[in-house]
Order: structure tokens, then C-alpha cells, then sequence
């Protein structure tokens, strides 16, 4: 087992400390909010948000080869974050419905991600190239490659990012608790939860700037592009597993994290990135809970019918 | 009587009120509309004109370009919010797919606003069970929302818009795509329901034999209030100015034919 050897190491070890500690973090941080993404269906707003992220990255790594202040660091991580929530605040805005014709015209939510996604992802190509330029002209540090952007490289993470995925933690979750009964009555039936006073405008943007904070957690481990897999997949096989509240979202926080941790080890045993390892465990484990479904489905008809 | 705003008689009511869409004209033009506390009010109008607007002024969702509203004595959004006003949608608008127990769901409205601190209140529990028995339903209170069957599923929505013990029931098309049979257990419900929480009940159709058996009163809404008293005032001629030409297809198997006859 390379995973034991290389965590236990006395040099090694250490250095995969902060990279463990921040993919645990965001697993606890995406689980519940996956549900909600899953049974809300903003699967693609994430997707939106986690690439706009890249136009973010872009900033702050110009930011970086300019002034010398680290991509990672409270003033990459700001403007980062600013993007996420920016991008998400601009779905909000221009996904919203408009009042003054009585909601007869109404901007989807998916066009303007589409803006938003393909925008930023523009936008953060341009940068990141000219930030390789200018860091190279000042003897700077180079910023971090296209690939570990894109898909994430937990493993370069150090204490600050784990740092920043504890607060983040602490304000998803708290969100979550916080607004957890409107939010629920809003998401399951709009109607009904507007006629029952429920500020349904204010609870849209609470889930969409939860979904940004998390997916900025998120990016970190997982990439710009595979980000969303982490605020999709535990809530979705979670759902697969039951009908009730509370083992739905006490069986996402143990796929996500069951699913990140296999995934870590599949990185080292396998030798491949932890991004696309992580994914690779959470679909696989979708699979089986429906592959298990099926079965139980074809043997519970074939038993009927026998009998 | 108009102006008696907000006498105590009065659970609803509507003065002179107009509300237009940009680039749609007037939808409604000065419409006035009473509602006795524990009367039935059937308001009647072919699609399109305004009921469902209308509704969404009484429910303070809309606010009206010119005239007054009071609910209850008070502003419609107001006595919404606070619970003393219960609706059901026309279709049932909530997703399925959400791990909720059918206990769960009617406790919404009454504990939304609880304490983000602990459980839901029992007192918001209480009430849905509370609910739920009104409708005959305390068997569901544990099943999951989505194993419910259309007529069960229809009780559970119905205990939810009561679970706040409002004063005030308004229903947008409540019979839509139900059968005979489902509509009469629908309108014995909702009778049952009046009877044992003293409820002023608003019911919005386009089906005259929905609204003309369940209503103390009528009002015929296109644009303007056509026609504001007892069902069996209703002519063929009101139906025929209010629907234009789609008295028969209203009428459908000549039920105001008789209440005509019946009248005469």
C-alpha cells in the first residue's frame, strides 16, 4: 500500500497533512448542499459558478506575478471567492424573474450561465497566459499550470488552504442550519412557500451564495471542471439510498467523504490525479447503488411473478 | 356597503380595484367584491379574464394599480403572512423527488419561521397532525410525499393549506382535472373543512358547475365584475356576456338550463 508508506513517512507524511485535512473539509462542506443542488437542479448553475471561478484564478494569478502576493494567499483566495459569488449573484440577477410585466418574461437560468461559463472561461485563459509572461519578465514564481487550475491539485494545498476550507465550512454549513426550513419549503414547492410568506427571492440567493462558497472550496480539490461533481454526486446516490430527510443527508456526508478519501487513495495507488480519482470513486458508487437497485427491482418482480 | 372597508362582517374586501400588465391593458377594471366572514364566494370568469390576477391581490402576491383591498380588516399580505390565510394551488406545484415525510410537508407553512435552534416545534407538529386529522389523513402522517396516491396526495396538500388554522381558504381551480366522483369528495371536504374552522372559503373556476354548487354567492369576472349575488341569479345571458362564445362549452351538459328553469 503506497498510501500508508507515503502518509507515514516522517518526511513525506507532513506535506500531504494539509491536502488531507482541506479534501476532508470540503466533503463534509459539499454533502448536504449536494441534495439540495441535485433535487433543486442546479447541477449546471455550479457548473456556471465553478468556471467562473477560472476567470477568478486568472485575476488573482495576474494579481500574483505583479505584486508578488501568493495565488493561495487572503488576496488570491478574495478574489477568487469575489467570482464565484460575482457569478453567481449575476445568474441570480439575470435569471431572475421580472416583476413589472407579472413574471410574463422570464430570463432562464441557463442562458445566462452559458454567458457567465463561457465568459469567464475566456477571460481566465487570457490572464493566466499573461501572468505566465509577466511572472517569467519579473523572476517571479510561475503560476500554477492550466491542469492543476482545471482539475485540481489538492496536494499543493497548504495550511491557508485548509484554513480557508474550515471558514468556508462553517459558513455553508451554518447557512444551511440557519435557513434550513425556508429553504426546504422554498425548494420543495415555490408556490406554496411564497403564499406561506416565505421571502422566496432572498432564499434563491442564499442557495446560489452557498453553492458559490462551496464550490469555491470545492475548486481546490477537485478543479474548475470537476468541481461540481463533488456538489452533485454524493446528493444524488444519497437520494438513491432513501426517502427520508435526515438519512439522505447523513449518507451524503458519507459518500463525500468515503468518496474523497477512497479517492485519495486510488490517487496513490494508481498513481493518478486526485481530481479525476475522486470522480471516478463517486460515479462508481452511484453505479453500484443503482446496479444493487436494479437487481433488488429484478429479483423483488421475478419473485412476485413466481409467486 | 362600500364603504365598509373593513367592518368585522366582512372577511374580504375588494373596492374599485384596477390592475393592468405592461403592454397587456387592464386585466381587471375596477372590480369591487365583498366576502362575508363564513360565506362561500365562487368567482367565476372564463381563462384569461383576471381571476387569477384577482386572486393574487387577495393574496397581496400583486398590488393594485388604483382602489383598496383588506383581508381580514387588514393589508392582504399582511394577514397572508401571518398565517390567516390559506391557499391551494391549482395543480400540485411542490416536487415529489424531495425525501419529505407527509408530516413534514403540512408542518412547513406553521414552522418556517420557528427557531433555526432545535427541532421543529412541537407546537408546528401538533398542528399538522391536527391537519391532517381534519382531512382524514393521520393514517399518511409517516409515509414518504412520494408514495402518496393523487387523491391522498390531494388530503395532504389540503391539511397544509390549513395547518395554520387560517380564516380565510382560497382555491385556484381546485377541481381541474378530476373526475366526477374526486370533485364531490373534494367539495365535502372543503364543507367539512368551513364547518369545523369557521372558514370564509374563495373558490376560483372556470367551471360553472364547480362554482354554482359549492358557493353561497358568485362573482363573474371578465375585466369587470359581471354578476355579484346568489348562483341561482345566474342567466344565460350573464354567462353568455362573461363567456362570450363559450357559453356552451361552459355550460356543458345545459346545467344552467336548469338552474334557469329552476329560477323562473
Amino acid at each position: 500500500m503506497r498510501t500508508i508508506e507515503y502518509l507515514t513517512d516522517p518526511a513525506l507524511g507532513p506535506l500531504y497533512y494539509p491536502g488531507l485535512v482541506t479534501a476532508v473539509l470540503v466533503a463534509l462542506l459539499c454533502a448536504p448542499l449536494s441534495v439540495l443542488v441535485v433535487l433543486k437542479r442546479l447541477a449546471f448553475v455550479g457548473q456556471g459558478v465553478s468556471h467562473a471561478a477560472f476567470g477568478g484564478v486568472g485575476v488573482a494569478v495576474l494579481v500574483a506575478a505583479t505584486t508578488g502576493a501568493g495565488l493561495f494567499g487572503p488576496v488570491g483566495q478574495a478574489v477568487v471567492g469575489a467570482s464565484c459569488v460575482g457569478s453567481a449573484l449575476m445568474i441570480w440577477w439575470l435569471s431572475h424573474r421580472d416583476r413589472s410585466d407579472g413574471g410574463r418574461t422570464t430570463r432562464h437560468a441557463d442562458t445566462a450561465i452559458g454567458l457567465v461559463l463561457a465568459g469567464s472561461m475566456a477571460l481566465g485563459l487570457v490572464l493566466h497566459r499573461k501572468a505566465g509572461e509577466l511572472a517569467a519578465d519579473a523572476g517571479r514564481q510561475a503560476p500554477p499550470s492550466l491542469e492543476s487550475v482545471l482539475f485540481g491539485s489538492v496536494w499543493e494545498a497548504g495550511w491557508p488552504s485548509a484554513v480557508a476550507a474550515a471558514v468556508l465550512l462553517v459558513a455553508v454549513l451554518g447557512g444551511l442550519v440557519w435557513w434550513r426550513r425556508p429553504l426546504i419549503f422554498w425548494a420543495f414547492d415555490d408556490a406554496a412557500a411564497e403564499a406561506a410568506g416565505v421571502p422566496t427571492g432572498r432564499m434563491r440567493l442564499v442557495l446560489l451564495v452557498l453553492l458559490a462558497l462551496a464550490v469555491l472550496a470545492a475548486v481546490r480539490l477537485a478543479g474548475v471542471v470537476l468541481a461540481t461533481a463533488m456538489l452533485i454526486l454524493p446528493g444524488m446516490t444519497a437520494l438513491e439510498l432513501s426517502r427520508r430527510l435526515w438519512p439522505v443527508v447523513v449518507a451524503g456526508f458519507g459518500l463525500a467523504l468515503a468518496s474523497v478519501l477512497l479517492g485519495l487513495v486510488l490517487s496513490f495507488e494508481a498513481e493518478i490525479a486526485t481530481g479525476p480519482a475522486v470522480v471516478f470513486v463517486q460515479i462508481g458508487m452511484y453505479a453500484v447503488v443503482r446496479g444493487v437497485r436494479a437487481v433488488r427491482g429484478a429479483s423483488g418482480s421475478a419473485a412476485s411473478g413466481a409467486g | 356597503m362600500p364603504d365598509s372597508d373593513s367592518t368585522p362582517s366582512h372577511a374580504i374586501t375588494v373596492d374599485a380595484v384596477s390592475f393592468g400588465y405592461p403592454g397587456v391593458g387592464d386585466v381587471l377594471d375596477r372590480v369591487s367584491i365583498d366576502v362575508r366572514k363564513g360565506e362561500r364566494l365562487g368567482v367565476l370568469g372564463p381563462n384569461g379574464g383576471g381571476k387569477s390576477t384577482l386572486l393574487k391581490i387577495i393574496m397581496g402576491l400583486l398590488r393594485a394599480k388604483s382602489g383598496s383591498v383588506h383581508v381580514l380588516g387588514m393589508d392582504p399580505a399582511e394577514a397572508r403572512r401571518t398565517g390567516r390565510v390559506g391557499y391551494l394551488a391549482q395543480k400540485v406545484t411542490a416536487d415529489l423527488a424531495f425525501p419529505l415525510s407527509v408530516r413534514q410537508v403540512v408542518a412547513m407553512p406553521a414552522a418556517h419561521r420557528a427557531s433555526p435552534f432545535g427541532p421543529t416545534p412541537k407546537t408546528a407538529l401538533d398542528a399538522a397532525m391536527a391537519a391532517l386529522e381534519l382531512v382524514g389523513a393521520t393514517a399518511l402522517a409517516e409515509r414518504p410525499i412520494a408514495a402518496l396516491s393523487g387523491g391522498q396526495l390531494q388530503r395532504a396538500m389540503i391539511a397544509r393549506a390549513v395547518v395554520t388554522r387560517p380564516e380565510v381558504l382560497l382555491l385556484d381551480e381546485p377541481t381541474v382535472g378530476i373526475d366526477v366522483e374526486g370533485q364531490r369528495r373534494f367539495g365535502e371536504l372543503v364543507e367539512h373543512l368551513r364547518r369545523e374552522l369557521n372558514l370564509t372559503v374563495v373558490t376560483v373556476s372556470h367551471d360553472l358547475r364547480t362554482v354554482a354548487t359549492t358557493s353561497d354567492r358568485v362573482a363573474c369576472l371578465r375585466r369587470t365584475l359581471h354578476y355579484h349575488d346568489a348562483p341561482a341569479g345566474l342567466t344565460p345571458e350573464v354567462l353568455r356576456e362573461v363567456f362570450s362564445h363559450d357559453v356552451e362549452a361552459v355550460f356543458g351538459s345545459g346545467t344552467v338550463d336548469g338552474h334557469g328553469h329552476a329560477h323562473d
